[in-house]
């Protein structure tokens, strides 16, 4: 234990005279009425040694103010190893790497326990870190600790690795002193020299982190994004979880990620709709912020999604107008087929229409998704120029032009150097002719629009290959050739996949830059991983460097570009992760272990104030006040404790009138056995019991199992029977349902089939016939709509459970002496299941084949069951009564 | 106008006065079963003794039939049932609203008990009783609760023989813890009237015997201010030979006066005091 002040420790000298003091006063007196007071007043001039205040109330106080004065000179357990090993000023040898950003908290921990204990030693600190700078790296030179703790609370992970040369560069400087190194982990390329340049200096002791250095780089491919994480080896296997996240910070997607004991590797896969994957922009490790574990995701990653309309034969290989498209659409664009109607359904990029007009009702369609800013692709072909030209960039000649073949004179032409457009900087293969293609007439705006076209490809003779015009927020792109290989090779080349790359990274917004021109840094990734403003000294770089510069201080990882052509630039594609080997002859510590200080004052202080207040209540009691003191605090406290706990008290106990079912009104199951039959029956049931309690006037409890021939069956209006496939009939089961239905109670029995010949659920047709063997079942009928069970409370047609159609059975006759009630009631619907309900409310199997109204009817029915049950044929009383009336009106 | 103080405290005693009525005459019945007759000659109707005729004796007085049977003549003499009065007053000082306990009843409310069971078994025996100071004669069977809601509420040191009808007996309790010189004056008020006094002393255990410990600040009832001992146990012996003397100088005025004294410690029955009292009534009677 170190004390803060140990100066105050001397106060405990006080406390003997203290004690004399405490002794020496007498305690305050009790008080007393008294009616003889003329006698004691009388008594008074004696002097007399007064008593004394009783030696535990004096122990009491001492400690307690023993306890005080130890409080308040500060005292604190733990705190670091002991003495700083060897003479000299402690070097603090800092990694700011992008690996130690994870940790970074714990690190400044252990920094700032190191300056407390050379503070407590009186020894001189000089700061090294080690991350790379653009200047040189230079120690702060040993100061007071107190100094450098500001500095030490400034300082960053960087998002970019170590420069273990310069720091050893440094190192050499400095006076010889011990060391402690507070290590990432991560190797480099000249960790020998800097190793050998620490162990120069003195005693080094190396303080290492528990997590392991992460790096995340990701892939992507048409299924989706692959994420790798490399890692130091760790003999524990680690899961992590790599989250999407879009460029504002909502989180799309997760994915865990395994990192087994040893293994330097793992991946996950990431598979969304790719309107999701488009709004990613990056990819990151959770709980690990640092540079390394930050994965940015530009347009390489992203697929846009292509509507490509389909027409007759448009799908045949090699000379359909679709494969071609496809084929070269397909590496970074996700395609669709589909007519007008479903394309546009979902959101799109391009709409591509090889070869087809587009009239009547899918032109309206098409012409207001493209004046909304859709991207309108289309493919000139025979029949073009014949029909209505709406939709094209520009008006067309009728007829086309033939380019070689055997009646003409020309040569099939190739194409000229792209003007400046779209596809600007595409090479110009000489491979690819155009041998036919419509022609526009120059320079006249199409009907509707507001300008020509414009041209993005020629031919050598300056007639347009392509032409784009905008139409309201979108533009309308027609190639003057088909999309197979009829007119022209164009399709068949690999210009025709950049082309139509551009055009699809032109729908996106995004504009393609010159390979050339240097791309600024928009934003970068800080030292935990968040994007902000470039650091100063950032410098730009070209498309190509980007793929081979090693991030650095010059060059951050981040977002370089323009707006529209953003290009990331990140640890995880430049940066590999090995572990190092700790500094020979260093001793290895823990980061988490060496640093925690504990401060006892504050409980110290606590400590007192209770025996403080104990020998507040003790005194009281002495004095005799303690009862009106007490009786007041119990006053103050306990009242809001009391009202508490009567509002907190539970609302519904168990329900115990299962002990005596008279009590209440219940529906029964039979028990059959099987376990998964009877909890569906018990929820059912009680799901049918809360349906008919909010929406009738009957109320019901909770529903009974019953064990027919052991449980006494006639306290329960209705009990359900779910035939199982081991169903079979016992002779005290059999006669104590005759016995049932004798007596007035209806068995609703349910072999749970369905209506296709009880498919649901084989075997219990069968069963069935075994458990009814002695059952006085009577001659049975279809339930129609005329019979009461169909109108005792909702006026039902069909009778579905789960599922439906299987026919419902019934009495056929009126049996005057059981109140024309049907004893027996049969079906396969298994309307336990359709009622079945969790503790929220919530159904547990869905109705077959489904749809809300089966699952209301289901209850209705089962509404009806239980009317019929309480209130037998009373509906059918009621029933003639509108026949009786309507006859009178007639 | 009675103050409202004084109302208020009316009524207070008014409500406690039923629970005090039945204990008082439950108290007397427990006693009235060992009582008897006055024993002397008087008006009466119970038979006392047959004496011989003198000259002087009317002759109306003889009774023949015990005459007859023998040669002399003789009179019959009845015994004295004459009711007569006694008188009442009971210390109703702070001092006595007191108890060193919850257990035990206040000293007032103890000297209240013994002075109305002391009134019904006087109505039971046909006596008539009276408050010392107020005017009105209480007797028969409602005379109990009159007397209890006419004793005074509060009262101020020691009794003033006024409207103390002569020959008759008057019982004050209190608990004379006053300076000796007060007791005496008074007792010789008293005693230049014909009437024979009887004094019951209510006192707490704990008055008797002081059973506090440590430091204690005594604070007295009426005002008499207050008082720091430092340590109790130390001045007990010296309290109770205080209180010894006290209580012999009363007894001494007592037995110079020939006026009887009781003491009766609220941890004690009633009821034996109260027999002890009636004894001396009867004794006192008697000796007239």
């Amino acid at each position: 234990m170190m004390f803060a002040t140990p100066a105050l420790l001397l106060a405990l000298l006080l406390l003997p005279l203290l004690w004399w003091l405490l002794r020496a006063t007498p305690p305050a007196p009790r008080l007393q009425r008294f009616p003889a007071m003329r006698l004691l007043a009388a008594l008074r001039p004696r002097e007399e040694t007064p008593a004394r205040t009783p030696w535990w109330l004096l122990a009491l106080r001492l400690a307690a103010a023993a306890l005080i004065i130890v409080g308040l000179a500060g005292p604190t357990l733990g705190g670091g190893g002991g003495k700083l090993p060897g003479r000299g000023p402690l070097l603090l040898l800092i990694d700011t790497g992008f690996a130690a950003g994870p940790d970074w908290p714990a690190r400044l921990a252990a920094a700032n326990s190191l300056l407390d204990q050379a503070e407590r030693q009186s020894r001189e600190v000089a700061l090294l870190t080690t991350g790379a700078a653009i200047l040189p790296l230079r120690a702060a030179a040993p100061q007071p600790a107190a100094l450098l703790r500001p500095r030490v609370a400034a300082l960053a992970p960087l998002p970019w690795g170590t420069d273990r040369r310069a720091a050893a560069a440094a190192i050499t400087l400095l006076p010889v002193g011990p060391t402690a190194y507070i290590a990432d982990g991560v190797a480099g390329p000249d960790d020998a020299a800097f190793a050998k340049a620490v162990q120069a200096r003195g005693p080094v002791t190396e303080l290492r982190g528990t997590l392991p250095a992460r790096i995340l780089s990701v892939t992507a491919s048409p299924a989706g994004l692959t994420a790798h994480v490399a890692a130091t080896p760790e003999r524990a296997p680690r899961t992590e979880q790599i989250i999407g996240e879009t460029g504002d910070g909502h989180a799309l997607a997760s994915a865990p990620v395994l990192l087994g004991a040893g293994a330097t590797q793992a991946e996950a896969r990431m598979s969304l709709p790719s309107e999701l994957r488009n709004q990613l922009a990056s990819l990151r490790l959770a709980k690990a912020p640092g540079a390394g574990s930050v994965f940015l995701l530009d347009e390489a990653a992203r697929r846009r999604p292509v509507g490509v309309l389909i027409a007759s034969g448009a799908e045949t290989p090699l000379l359909g107008a679709d494969f071609y498209v496809e084929r070269a659409l397909s590496p970074y664009a996700e395609i669709r087929h589909g007519d007008v109607a479903t394309l546009l359904a979902r959101p799109l990029s391009i709409l591509v229409a090889p070869d087809r007009t587009l009239s009547g009702e899918d032109g309206d369609r098409v012409d207001a998704w493209v004046r909304q800013g859709g991207y309108l692709v289309r493919f000139a072909g025979p029949d073009m120029g014949a029909e209505t030209q709406d939709l094209l960039p520009e008006k067309l000649l009728e007829g086309d032009r033939q380019l070689g073949g055997a009646l003409s004179w020309s040569q099939p032409q190739h194409l000229a150097p792209f003007p400046s457009g779209p596809f600007a900087g595409l090479a110009v293969s000489d491979e690819v002719t155009v041998s036919r293609q419509v022609l526009a007439e120059p320079g006249v705006a199409q009907s509707g629009f507001e300008k020509a076209g414009q041209t993005w490809a020629k031919l050598r003779d300056g007639t347009p290959l392509v032409t784009a015009a905008s139409h309201g927020a979108g533009e309308i792109v027609l190639f003057h050739v088909t999309a197979n290989a009829d007119w022209s090779n164009l399709p068949l080349s690999g210009l025709f996949v950049d082309m139509l790359r551009r055009i699809v990274q032109r729908a996106a917004g995004v504009a393609v830059a010159d390979d050339g021109r240097p791309l600024p840094p928009a934003q970068s990734l800080d030292g935990f991983g968040v994007l902000g403003p470039p650091p100063p000294g950032a410098m730009a770089l070209t498309a190509t460097d980007l793929a081979g510069a090693v991030p650095g201080p010059t060059h951050p990882p981040g977002l370089y570009g323009l707006a529209q052509d953003r290009h990331a630039f990140n640890i995880g594609d430049h940066m590999k992760l090995s572990p190092a080997a700790a500094i020979p002859g260093a001793t290895l510590q823990e980061l988490n272990g060496a640093s925690v200080i504990v401060p006892l004052g504050p409980a110290l202080l606590a400590l007192a104030l209770l025996l403080l207040g104990a020998d507040l209540l003790l005194t009281l009691r002495l004095r005799g006040l303690l009862r009106p003191a007490i009786a007041a605090l119990l006053l103050a406290g306990f009242i809001p404790v009391a009202h508490a706990q009567s509002q907190g008290q539970s609302q519904s106990g168990p329900d115990a009138s299962h002990e005596s079912p008279a009590l209440a009104t219940h529906l029964a199951y039979v028990v059959t056995g099987d376990a998964t039959v009877d909890s569906v029956s018990k929820s059912g049931l009680s799901g049918l019991s809360d349906y008919v309690n909010d929406h009738t006037a009957a109320v019901l409890a909770s529903p009974a199992p019953v064990v027919p021939g052991h449980d006494d069956l006639s306290f329960y209006p209705l009990l359900y029977w779910p035939i199982t496939a081991a169903a079979a009939a016992a002779p005290a089961f059999t006669s104590a349902l005759n016995d049932y239905m004798r007596h007035g109670g209806i068995v609703l029995i349910d072999t749970r089939g369905g209506g296709a010949d009880g498919a649901f659920a084989p075997g219990t047709d069968a069963a069935l016939k075994r458990a009814s063997a002695g059952l006085d079942v009577p001659t049975l009928s279809p339930l129609t709509n005329a019979h009461v069970l169909a109108r005792a409370f909702y006026l039902l047609s069909e009778f579905p459970g789960r599922y439906e159609g299987a026919t419902v059975w019934v009495q056929q006759d009126q049996d005057r002496s059981n109140d024309s009630v049907s004893p027996v009631i049969i079906g396969a619907n298994d309307w336990a299941a359709a009622w079945a309900t969790d503790e929220d409310g919530r159904p547990l199997f869905a109705t077959i084949p489904g749809g809300p109204r089966q699952r209301l009817l289901a209850y209705r029915f089962g509404v009806n069951l239980v009317m019929y049950a309480l209130t037998g044929n009373y509906k059918g009383d009621q029933v003639h009564v509108p026949a009786i009336l309507q006859r009178l009106g007639q | 106008m009675p103050q409202p103080k004084l109302i208020a405290q009316a009524e207070a005693s008014g409500a406690r006065l039923p629970p005090l009525l039945v204990a008082a005459t439950r108290v007397a019945s427990t006693v009235a079963q060992g009582v008897h007759g006055r024993r002397r000659v008087g008006v009466g109707d119970t038979f006392w003794q047959y004496r011989p005729f003198v000259e002087g004796d009317a002759q109306t007085r003889i009774d023949w039939r015990r005459s007859a049977r023998s040669d002399r003549l003789y009179v019959r003499d009845m015994e004295w049932e004459a009711a007569q009065t006694v008188c009442l007053w009971r210390d109703a000082s702070p001092s006595m609203a007191w108890r060193s306990g919850k257990t035990l009843p206040e000293k007032r409310e103890r000297a209240e008990l013994l002075a109305l069971a002391l009134a019904a078994l006087l109505f039971r025996a046909g006596e008539q009783v009276r408050a010392i100071g107020l005017p009105r004669t209480f007797s028969g069977r409602g005379g109990l609760a009159s007397l209890a809601a006419a004793l005074p509420l509060s009262s101020e040191g020691l009794p003033e023989p006024r409207r103390v009808p002569a020959h008759s007996q008057a019982v004050l309790f209190g608990d004379f813890l006053a300076p000796l010189s007060e007791i005496r004056a008074c007792l010789e008020a008293f005693g230049a009237l014909p009437v024979r006094l009887h004094l019951v002393q209510v006192l707490d255990p704990a008055e008797m015997s002081l059973p506090y410990e440590g430091r204690v600040r005594f604070i007295g009832l009426e005002q008499e201010g207050e008082a720091l001992i430092p340590r109790v146990s130390g001045v007990r012996a010296e309290y109770a030979s205080a209180l010894d003397a006290q209580l012999t100088g009363l007894r001494s005025l007592c037995a110079a006066a020939g006026f009887s004294l009781s003491l009766h410690r609220t941890d004690h029955s009633p009821e034996t005091a109260l027999l002890a009292l009636f004894m001396a009534l009867d004794a006192g009677a008697r000796r007239r």
